[in-house]
């Protein structure tokens, strides 16, 4: 199996005010290709701190990230924006951008990427409809419902083909009958679609799709399980 | 990210927020609109002036007058001094002017108006196009009682109401001081043998529409003076060479006590002044775009902290700060490009509005003035002027708005294109 991405020793401190604040205090994980990683644990914990250097969004204070072989803390911001191209984020309140349509949203993505207008739109559509939002494209996030506007963002997040997804807490901001839904999408892209997931959740359904489980509690990984 | 999806997503941001890119660029619009306006009234005036002033003084012809201004100067030019001056080589002919301010009686109205005592045949000579009868005929032979009235001393409203036509009587009065302050009031009475076609504007040592001329040797005898207010002199060419060799040739034959005017010279004088005249009103025009260029700036800023968020979503999906930049610029210049192009156009309009309205408005006022009480200035403020837009003001305009726009937005866009995506995800 390859190893999609990797962290080794990684540490991560913040300056809250003048007080250093230890968010990752040694982390090991290794995700390989077609696993499906679910991260748990109390808020505070270093989980979005954790997704977040996964993701190439922040770089750790000590130790290496690792994104298909490559450490992420070698990069300058313009490969770091490139790497991001490769990684599919999906965000607790969705991040859709409010003026575009949902077709927009998921075109966006691929047009930062560089591709030209036919293909985003094939592409878009398909993955839409993928999503299970084939009749819902040319409306606005304000006109869609909190479950299908996490459906938007999985679709953006698939748009560029990326290389694993990283998803922080998708079914945090949704109703539970929703999120059944949306536990059962995330898991059908991981099986049928052999996506790479990487998500933080607090949501027991969800940890129970999850081929591994891990836990964290202050900056640490204190347990690690396979389903 | 291609150019065209960039302008189309820094489009779509400025859409959403209608009102305040209007607003934005309305203060864009303004600061072209008034640049454009003062830039282009002035170009048109300056062509008006300047047209006018080629038609009523020929290239080749010089002015002589007594150095200092009128009155003050204790040097006297005469009329036989224009021997002189066709003494020298290159010149054709010397038309002296002997030319008063007078009451006029023509009909029922008194005006005040300049007389000027010339030979008609010379005059015509050097003011080919102005010298010309609308009405009557201008003879090189005239009797002394000749009179050749300008257009607005035979219709002084320029609505066909006409006071004196040809074959009319004007009484001409005039009162010298003697040298004992004792008054002599001493009036004529000629025969008005033609009118002048309308000349307009002003003319230098030219014809007037406001004018009464009347044959020299009339008027050394009824003045009873033969000092002279100037001396139009004629050239064989109007090379540059040829006008200052012989400017040079006349100051020197007076003994540096005259001036020589050469309508080259008064030409380059008329185009240096207006181009201080416009260069200060541009600057000042500037000044409100470099203001509206602060709003693009204030506007940006504002624009920047409530998108923080986005710009975070933006990086978050691998766009690279650059992008975000090209982003924010795009912005500006659509503000700057719409704002200029609707500002050129404004200030054209505003220009022509300016042009039809305001200056119709002065050359009523002075003109209709200068008969009753000043047309000692031998002008008048009629001139028709259309706005001119030359290219150069056009780009510039453009440019200049496009430039501040982005110059604006340069320190908003850069300092979007550096915010951290974790920090701009976690703005609320």
């Amino acid at each position: 199996m390859t190893t999609v991405v990797e962290a080794i020793g990684l540490k991560k401190t913040y300056m809250l005010g003048k007080v250093p604040v230890e968010a990752l205090r040694g982390i090991n994980l290794k995700v390989e290709k077609g696993d499906f990683v679910a991260i748990l644990g109390p808020s505070g914990s270093g989980k979005s701190t954790l997704l977040n250097m996964f993701g190439a969004l922040d770089k750790p204070t000590v130790g290496k990230i690792l994104i298909e072989g490559i450490d992420v803390s070698t990069l300058n911001d313009n490969q770091l924006a490139d790497l991001r191209r490769n990684v599919g984020f999906v965000f607790q309140f969705f991040n859709l951008i409010p003026r575009l349509s949902a077709r927009e949203n998921v075109e966006l993505a691929m047009s930062i990427a560089g591709a030209g207008k036919n293909d985003r739109r094939k592409q878009a559509e398909q993955l839409l409809e993928t999503v299970g939002l084939k009749d819902r494209m040319g409306h606005k996030p304000s006109e869609l419902s909190g479950g299908e506007q996490q459906r938007v963002a999985i679709a953006r997040a698939l748009a560029n083909d990326p290389k694993f997804l990283i998803m922080d807490e998708p079914t945090g901001n949704i109703d539970s009958k929703t999120a059944a839904d949306i536990v059962e999408l995330i898991k059908r892209l991981n099986e049928e679609h052999e996506a790479t997931i990487i998500l933080v959740t607090h949501d027991a359904r969800m940890a129970a799709k999850a081929k591994r489980t891990v836990q964290m509690l202050d900056g640490a990984i204190v347990r690690e399980l396979r389903n | 990210m291609r150019t065209s999806d960039i302008f189309s997503y820094a489009f779509s941001a400025i859409r959403l927020r209608k009102l305040r890119a209007g607003l934005t660029t309305l203060g864009v619009v303004i600061g072209i609109a008034a640049i454009v306006a003062l830039l282009s009234l002035g170009q048109g005036f300056q062509d008006a002036i300047t047209a006018q002033f080629q038609k009523g003084f020929a290239t080749n012809t010089l002015i002589v007058s007594p150095r200092g201004l009128q009155g003050e100067s204790s040097y006297q030019l005469f009329v036989n001094d224009t021997k002189t001056i066709e003494g020298i080589q290159s010149v054709t002919s010397a038309v002296p002017i002997l030319q008063k301010t007078v009451y006029a009686k023509v009909g029922e109205r008194t005006f005040l108006v300049n007389v000027a005592g010339v030979n008609f045949s010379q005059y015509i000579n050097v003011f080919s196009s102005t010298f010309v009868a609308q009405d009557g005929s201008i003879l090189s032979n005239p009797e002394n009682e000749s009179l050749v009235i300008g257009a607005r001393i035979h219709d002084p409203w320029q609505n066909g109401t006409t006071v004196a036509n040809v074959g009319d009587s004007v009484v001409i009065n005039w009162t010298i001081v003697g040298a004992d302050f004792k008054r002599e009031n001493k009036t004529y009475t000629g025969q008005v043998v033609a009118v002048l076609g309308e000349v307009g504007g002003f003319s230098l040592g030219g014809p007037s529409d406001l004018g009464i001329y009347i044959p020299i040797q009339w008027a050394e005898h009824f003045f009873s003076s033969s000092e002279v207010n100037s001396i139009i002199v004629q050239l064989k060419d109007s090379e540059d060479s040829t006008i200052e060799a012989t400017s040079d040739a006349i100051r020197s034959a007076f003994g540096g006590q005259v001036s020589v005017t050469s309508s080259t010279a008064v030409l380059s004088t008329i185009e240096t002044i207006f181009s201080v005249i416009e260069l200060f009103l541009a600057g000042i025009a500037g000044i409100s775009l470099l203001v509206a260029g602060i709003g693009i700036m204030n506007i940006m800023i504002v624009s920047l902290m409530e998108r923080t968020r986005e710009i975070g979503i933006l990086k978050a999906l691998g766009m690279k700060g650059r992008t975000v930049l090209l982003i924010f610029l795009g912005e500006a210049i659509i503000i700057g490009l719409l704002g200029a192009a609707i500002g050129i156009g404004l200030g054209l309009g505003l220009a022509e509005v300016v042009a039809r309205v305001g200056f119709a408005a002065m050359g009523q006022s002075t003109g209709g003035a200068g008969i009753r009480r000043g047309a000692a200035v031998n002008q008048s403020m009629s001139l028709t002027i259309s706005p001119v837009l030359t290219p150069s003001v056009f780009v510039g305009a453009f440019t200049f708005g496009l430039l501040v726009s982005v110059v604006f937005a340069l320190y908003p866009a850069w300092r979007a294109s550096k915010l951290k995506p974790v920090d701009a995800l976690r703005y609320e």
